[in-house]
This record gives structure tokens, sequence and C-alpha cells, in this order.
């Protein structure tokens, strides 16, 4: 049998080959990603992802949100205090501004520069720190006042009084201050001081908190060492705690814990940034639980994005502890602040 | 008045002043790119404040090795031993082994200044851009390491290929004798 010899005509080729050409180009240009939607390509190894970090065992979440949520009204708020019956007091912009214990806008007390931390005593009595100096304020608002300015490389970031003692933290000279409730300078603490067992604070960023627990310790939070330092009224280090680790339990980064509270029981209450998180630790620095974390303070997966140099480095959270156990932190940057209840046992 | 002292109290705080050193040479890789490529006498750059490190700088510029690159903002960087940016979140230890490393290629050295404290330098020609270390920064520290387009490896393209694909606008275009936009202490700008 003859096969009969086809002739395939050229001009089909070509065109077949064109079409092949236009179809493969066409795929090619669909796949081709210009606009970086289908992300970089990169591989696992160069994403950052705390994802897996962020999450909190629901089991070790003891607090929930109360309902009171209270807008500061600030664009950028500092420093949270309460005073014996519950009232709020913020620090921000250039004012302090007060709210009652149903979060009700009670007063605005104007201030002559910008204020980083504040703490109220037991007689109402408001002391603030203002630029490079405290000033001191009566229950109604009015300056009754103000402390020699400490230099211009002062940044005061937390305030507490216990009695006749005033601390002071100051985070551009990386020591605390004590004074006398008249303002008298009488001394300084936790400087570097190897004799003496002391290491000296490491303050990467503005963030350097303080408390005086019941008894008169002074604990102060030491950020570059992620760890809570305890002195007493002469600057003797007593003790410290506070574990390196971005377990639950230890304080991660760079400057953290951010804030400090203590609560009627002697307990602490932190507040860590980066990895959002507030928590709990007994009298003896032992972990307790969670009171939120990054999911409860929205702040899951966000990504830093800042447009100052001082909001890159700011940012975090203010803790406080009211007397009735309630956790009040203040979100800096969204200027609200957020009230956390114990949750019922069984619940 | 009172807002100029709070910025010096700032900008004292922060340590003015080894920043000039990060971007060493700049005069000339600037003179470099406008002999290249002459529109509008222009160049790339990142807006540090505007980019997230997504990755996308790492593979969309059309050098094999992408002109972006990992710079330190010094006067900004706290110095801290346990640097974020340097080193993984889980660290078995605070030094500089391989398995703590967080940067993929090994491109940042860490240098011992004194007791805590650490300096941080990026190794150019190992960085690709990914802008892990950036987020890692960001997300602890004090945000000192950003992303900028080097220009004495930019292309300068007139279409550049990163900025089409940069989900956060963080590209523009620059006068080419200020070439770079630095994360400053005190100013936006
Ligand atoms: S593409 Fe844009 S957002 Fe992503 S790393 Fe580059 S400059 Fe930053
Ligand atoms: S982590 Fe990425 S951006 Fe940072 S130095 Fe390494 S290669 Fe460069
Ligand atoms: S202009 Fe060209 S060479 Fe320069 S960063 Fe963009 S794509 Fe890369």
């Amino acid at each position: 049998m003859h096969r009969i010899p086809r002739r395939i005509d050229s001009s089909l080729i070509v065109a077949a080959l064109l079409i092949a050409a236009v179809v493969t180009g066409a795929v090619s240009i669909l796949r081709l990603d210009t606009t970086g939607r289908s992300g970089s390509g990169l591989s696992e190894e160069f994403a950052y992802n705390l994802q897996k970090l962020a999450a909190v065992d629901p089991d070790l979440i003891l607090y929930a949100e109360s309902g009171l949520r209270v807008s500061t009204g600030f664009r950028q708020s500092r420093a949270i205090a309460l005073d014996s019956s519950g009232r709020m007091y913020v620090a921000g912009d250039r004012a302090i501004g007060v709210f009652g214990a149903a979060g009700n806008p009670e007063k605005l007390v104007e201030l002559s520069g910008e204020p980083r931390s504040l703490t109220v005593s037991d007689d109402g009595k408001i002391y603030v720190g203002v630029g490079d100096h405290v000033e001191v304020l009566s229950a109604e608002g009015q300056q009754v006042a103000s402390w020699n300015p400490l230099g211009d490389e002062a940044v005061l970031t937390s305030i507490a009084k216990h009695k006749d003692d005033v601390f002071v933290a100051d985070a551009g000279h990386r020591i605390v201050l004590h004074y006398d409730a008249a303002g008298t300078l009488v001394g300084h603490i936790g400087a570097k001081n190897p004799d003496k067992n002391v290491p000296g604070f490491v303050i990467p960023s503005p963030h350097f908190d303080l408390a005086v627990s019941r008894d008169g310790l002074l604990r102060v939070v030491n950020p570059g060492r992620n760890r809570i330092e305890t002195y007493t009224r002469d600057g003797d280090l007593e003790f410290a705690w506070g574990e390196r680790s971005v377990d639950i339990k230890g304080f991660c980064g760079c400057c953290n814990p951010v804030s400090l509270a203590i609560g009627p029981d002697g307990g602490f209450v932190t507040a860590e940034k980066g990895l959002d998180r507030v928590k709990v630790y007994n009298s003896d620095g032992g972990f307790v639980g969670v009171v939120a974390g990054p999911a409860q303070l929205g702040k899951e997966g966000q990504l830093k994005v800042c447009n100052t140099p001082e909001e890159c480095q700011g940012g975090g959270l203010d803790v406080a502890v009211g007397m009735d156990g309630r956790v009040y932190v203040l979100d800096v940057t969204d200027n609200v602040i957020r009230v956390f209840a114990k949750k019922e046992a069984g619940r | 008045m009172a807002n100029d002292k709070e910025n010096l109290t700032r900008r004292k705080f922060l340590r003015e002043g080894l920043w000039g050193a990060c971007l060493a040479g700049t005069g000339t890789a600037a003179g470099l790119s406008i002999a290249r490529n002459n529109r509008d006498n222009t160049v790339w750059q990142i807006d540090p404040y505007k980019c997230i490190a997504c990755g996308n700088c790492a593979t969309f510029c059309v050098l094999e090795n992408s002109a972006v690159k990992c710079v330190q903002a010094y006067a900004i960087c706290g110095y801290c031993d346990l640097c974020t940016g340097y080193l993984v979140p889980e660290p078995k230890a605070l030094d500089t082994g391989a398995e703590n490393e967080l940067c993929p290629t090994g491109a940042i050295k860490r240098t011992y200044v004194e007791d805590p404290y650490y300096e941080y330098t990026i190794d150019e020609s190992l960085c690709n851009g990914c802008g892990k270390c950036v987020n890692g920064c960001a997300a602890f520290g004090n945000g000192s390491l950003f992303l900028q387009v080097r220009h004495d490896r930019c292309k300068n393209c007139n279409e550049c290929a990163i900025a089409a694909a940069c989900p956060s606008q963080a590209f523009k275009r620059v006068p080419a004798d200020q070439p770079y936009l630095l994360k400053k202490v005190d100013a936006k700008e």
C-alpha cells in the first residue's frame, strides 16, 4: 500500500507557531506579578512571623474586658494613675484628663509642657513629670509646687509616692531620684556600683517605670535587662526577678516590661510592647496569668508603621490597678483606657 | 520654646551624632546616579516611615542582588544586648552563634562596645533587602534598622520594578543631590 505523502502547508506551521507564541506570552504576562500582590516569593526563612508567639493559651487568660472603655481625647496619651476612689487620671499632650470611675470626663488640667508621668497621692495631690521637672498640683488642679529642673537630658518616665518619699524615674540620666514630699532631693538610686552589686539601669528607649509596694520597697524596671529590681529607700539592691524569654512567663525584646503596677494583694501587673501583653505576677515575681494578650488588646498581627522617630520608639501600654483589683490599660497609641476584671470562677 | 526644649531633650536622650557613618560615600553615589540618568535629576528612594518591610524589595529589583539594602540609624539604635533585629525571637543564647542570628544571609555584624552594649552594622554585600531584621527591630526595638535604595548599584530605571510592586507606596523620586531618606532623631523630614 502506498502511503500518500502529505504535504504540510508551511503557512499552517507558521500560524500554529505564532498562536503558540502568543498564548505562551499571554500566559507568562498573566503569571508575571508586577504588582507585588502575590507576595515577594521569598522562602519562609526570610519571613518575620510573630503570629505563633503572639498566641496565648486561653486557659492562662484570667481576666476579661469590662464594658468600660474610655477615650482619653488626647493625640498622644502618656500615662495613667488612679486615686483611691477609682477616678482615672491620664497625662497626655499638654494636660491631665480626669475621668470619674464610670469613665465620665470630669476635668482637664492644662500644663505648661508635655507630661510623661504622674501619680496621685492619698491626699489627692497630683505629682506630674513635665519636661525636665516635677510639678505638684492640688486635687483641684492648681499648681502648688514646681521642683528644680533636672537638665536638658531629663526624661521623667515614672513617679511614685509612698508616705513622705517621692521616687522619680529619669530615663535620660538612667537613674531614680529620691525626693521628700516637699521636693528636696534626698539621693539617687540605681547608679552602677560594682561594690554594692548594683548593675546600673540599661534604658534603650524612653520606657523606665517604677512603683512602690506597701512595705515601702521600691520596684524598678531595668528594661535593658528585662527584669524588675527591688531597692530599699536608701538605694540598696535587695533582689530582682524577671526572666528574659518570649515565653508567656518572661519578658522579651530590648525594653520590656514597659510598664509596672502593684495590685492591692501586693502582686504585680506588667505591660509589654512588641508582643503586646499584660500579665500578672505574685509578690515574689512568680507568673500567675494573663490579663490580656495581643488578640484581646486588638494588636494581633499589627505591623508597626510609624510616622515619626518618637512614634517608632514609643507605642506600648501603661497600666494601673484599682483597689478592687481591676486592671486599667492605657493604650498610648489608640488613646483609650480599657478596663479588665478578673473572671469569675468557672467562667 | 517649650517644644524646642522637648526636642532637645529627646535628641540628647537618643544620642545624636554617629548617624553619618552608616551611609558613608553617599555623595559619590549620588554623583554616579546623576551621571547614569538625568531624568529630572531625581533618583528612587524608600520613605522609611511608609515601608512595611514586606520582602518585595528583595525579589522585584531588576538586579540579581537587589539595590535595596538595610541601613542602621546609629543615633536611634539602643545598642541592645538582646537586639531583636539581630537575634531570632527565641535565641538559645545572646551571642553570634549562627543558630541565634535572625538574618538568613548573615549580613549583620554584632560588635561589643561596653557592658551591656553592642553595635550592629550591615555588610551590604550580603544583604538582599529582605527586611526581616527591619521587622524585628521595629516590633520590639527602636526601629533603627530600615531599608534604603543604595545608589552605588541602583540603575535608576525609569519605571522601578519595586516601586510598582510596593504595597505601601513607600517608593518615591527624590532629588539626586539628596538621594537618601534617613530616619532622623527629631523630625520626620
Ligand atoms: S516593597 Fe515597599 S513596603 Fe515592601 S520592603 Fe520595599 S519599600 Fe518596603
Ligand atoms: S535580614 Fe534581610 S534586610 Fe536585614 S540585613 Fe539580613 S538580608 Fe539584609
Ligand atoms: S530603579 Fe531599578 S535597579 Fe533601582 S531599585 Fe528599582 S528596579 Fe532596582
